[in-house]
């Protein structure tokens, strides 16, 4: 299972951005996505921003759940109460190549695991979980008075911070 | 994203400058609600407020100016507190403002009793049918005048309107832009009630009207 | 005014005797002010610590009649050491809730310290990651013209000046307060 999160601000401009791959069975963390992968997944991200905008004025939940799909790309999507987007693109591992992860290529397949099936109820929690700690990061970076609408967040601590909501909840 | 090119991913950006103390102590340690509650006296805020009118009046040339300066300041603070008591709130009503009525709401009740420990006193829509965009949160006696002393020579000017910047923040984030503006409307006989009454006009624009037009379809 | 009673005295004031505000509109409206002016000046931090220290003189001039009337203070203190008590257990206890520690006396009993183990102006702030900041900008340099403008009201001319500040990744925020003179020679106040 590979991941690939951004922070879209309120002008479609990206603020953050991370990949990482799925730290539970076993999973080391990484992101398997190849090279191609990487553009790819970014103009997915980007394409799903409409379907958030016919998304986002009928439904007032801050996490949207799964709300787009690319063959086996998924996007789950979570929206501030400032109008800036949280985009996880989930890649269950069955079409990405594993190579070297060791036993994690039979217990990822699982159908319980976390991400396997990608709308399943124990996916959509832990990927609200995830959300809602990186909302709560995200807050404490917008409310320093130096912090301005749709600035870039390039803190290493709050890498770190959406790096181990990552490994905590997928 | 569209013109975030392959090389200019935000994450190569980052930069590791800061220091930090050696306990590692950072903004991401502290809990957001660890001053939910917290009280400072009263008189520490009228005192920043009076330095900010005063520093900002030597830097306009009238009272209009002043006064939009005033809701410049404010105005990042609105864009704040509308993430951060939006995610105070409970999870089962922790939801995003979609119409003009939720938003205001969330104004009269959530923005002013963490920011003036009440409720608005009134919310109303403008009985002008030419004005159908214009709606207005009344305060009786907002905190912010009750210690500025206004010189006579700037009797128009309405000191609240850094609170009206603060409105227009919550309102401008939560994409539904409007214009706010803060007007005393008190009496100024003796024995007047209210003597310090003020109206925070909020003017949306014309596409937060067709927005709500269209989800009322829906 | 022995320790003990100051911090008897800060509490009790706090308490019954202020009105109070949520914490957070005073932080907030603080850090817009501070944006404002590194705005204004351009990101001169220099000039942003003079105008806050600047306002804080302001303040500290109006301040100090509150101060008095709200502690009922009728006395001088006797001496510097005492005006330190005040400053730490009533003056900061009934403005900011706060009691910073006082330390680090040079012998002479002219020059102390206060270590801020807690500052409300900090809170949810991060300084530009813009590399002079952090060397430049001391964030709460406010409180150093409060303390001047007050403290020269009531006859003692004194120089406060932040040293350290967690904000810049020091490990205390400390601010320097010396005394320069008593403003009024004639009536030393040890002879009161």
């Amino acid at each position: 299972m590979s991941y690939h999160f951004a922070i879209i601000g309120t002008q479609d401009n990206p603020l953050f951005e991370y990949e990482f791959g799925t730290s539970k069975q076993g999973g080391d963390g990484q992101a398997r996505f190849s090279e191609q992968a990487h553009h790819l997944n970014q103009f997915v991200l980007h394409s799903s921003l409409d379907i958030v905008e016919e998304v986002q004025w009928t439904n007032g939940q801050l996490y949207l759940k799964v709300i787009d799909k690319f063959f086996t790309n998924y996007i789950s999507c979570f929206i501030t109460a400032g109008n800036v987007k949280f985009l996880l693109l989930h890649q269950p591992t069955a079409t990405a190549t594993a190579p070297g992860g060791g036993g994690s290529s039979t217990t990822t397949r699982s159908s319980t695991s976390v991400g396997a099936n990608p709308t399943s109820p124990q996916t959509e929690e832990a990927i609200k979980n995830f959300f809602a700690e990186v909302y709560d990061n995200y807050v404490k970076a917008v409310m320093s008075p130096f912090y301005r609408v749709n600035m870039e967040i390039r803190s290493p601590v709050f890498r770190q911070r959406v790096a181990a909501a990552g490994r905590k909840y997928l | 994203m569209a013109h975030l090119g392959p090389g200019k991913a935000a994450s190569s950006k980052e930069q590791a400058g800061l220091r930090y103390p050696s306990n590692g102590k950072t903004i991401y340690h502290r809990p957001l609600n660890r001053t939910k509650t917290a009280e400072l006296s009263q008189s520490s805020f009228a005192y920043l407020f009076s330095e900010m009118v005063t520093y900002a009046q030597r830097r306009v040339t009238g009272i209009q100016e002043l006064e939009k300066r005033l809701n410049l300041q404010g105005h990042p603070i609105g864009l704040k507190l509308l993430d951060l008591l939006l995610t105070r709130e409970p999870p089962r009503s922790q939801t995003r403002p979609l119409t003009i009525i939720a938003l205001l709401h969330f104004i009269k009740i959530n923005l002013w009793t963490h920011l003036f420990g009440r409720q608005a006193d009134r919310l109303e829509k403008s009985s002008d049918p030419d004005a159908p965009d214009e709606y207005m949160i009344v305060d009786n006696e907002p905190l912010v005048n009750a210690y500025i002393s206004v010189p006579r020579e700037m009797s128009q000017l309405n000191c609240a309107a850094f609170v009206a910047g603060i409105i227009e923040g919550v309102c401008d984030g939560a994409m539904f832009p409007a214009r706010v503006t803060a007007h005393s409307v008190g009496g100024k006989e003796e024995g007047e009630m209210w003597p310090g009454k003020t109206v925070f006009l909020v003017k949306f624009q014309p596409e937060v009207l067709e927005r709500e037009a269209l989800i009322g379809k829906g | 005014m022995a320790s003990s009673k100051a911090s008897r005295l800060g509490e009790e004031v706090w308490k019954t005797r202020m009105d109070k505000v949520n914490a957070e509109l005073v932080v907030l409206t603080y850090g817009t002010i501070v944006a404002q002016l590194c705005k204004d000046f351009d990101s001169d931090y220099v000039e942003v610590n003079k105008q806050l220290d600047k306002m804080g003189y302001n303040i500290g001039l109006r301040l100090i009649e509150d101060y008095l009337a709200k502690s009922n203070t009728v006395r001088r203190c006797s001496n510097f050491r005492e005006t330190a008590e005040m400053i730490a257990k009533v003056g900061f206890k009934i403005f900011l809730n706060i009691t910073p520690t006082i330390t680090n006396w040079t012998s002479d009993g002219k020059q102390f310290s206060l270590v801020f183990d807690e500052n409300p102006f900090a809170d949810f702030v991060e300084l530009p990651d813009d590399g002079r900041a952090q060397d430049e900008l001391w964030y709460s340099n406010i409180l150093c013209g409060v303390l001047r403008g007050a403290l020269e009201m009531v006859q003692m001319q004194v120089e406060a000046h932040f040293v350290s500040d967690v904000l810049r990744g020091n490990d205390t925020t400390e601010m320097r307060v010396s005394l320069i003179r008593y403003i009024d020679d004639e009536l030393p106040p040890e002879d009161d």
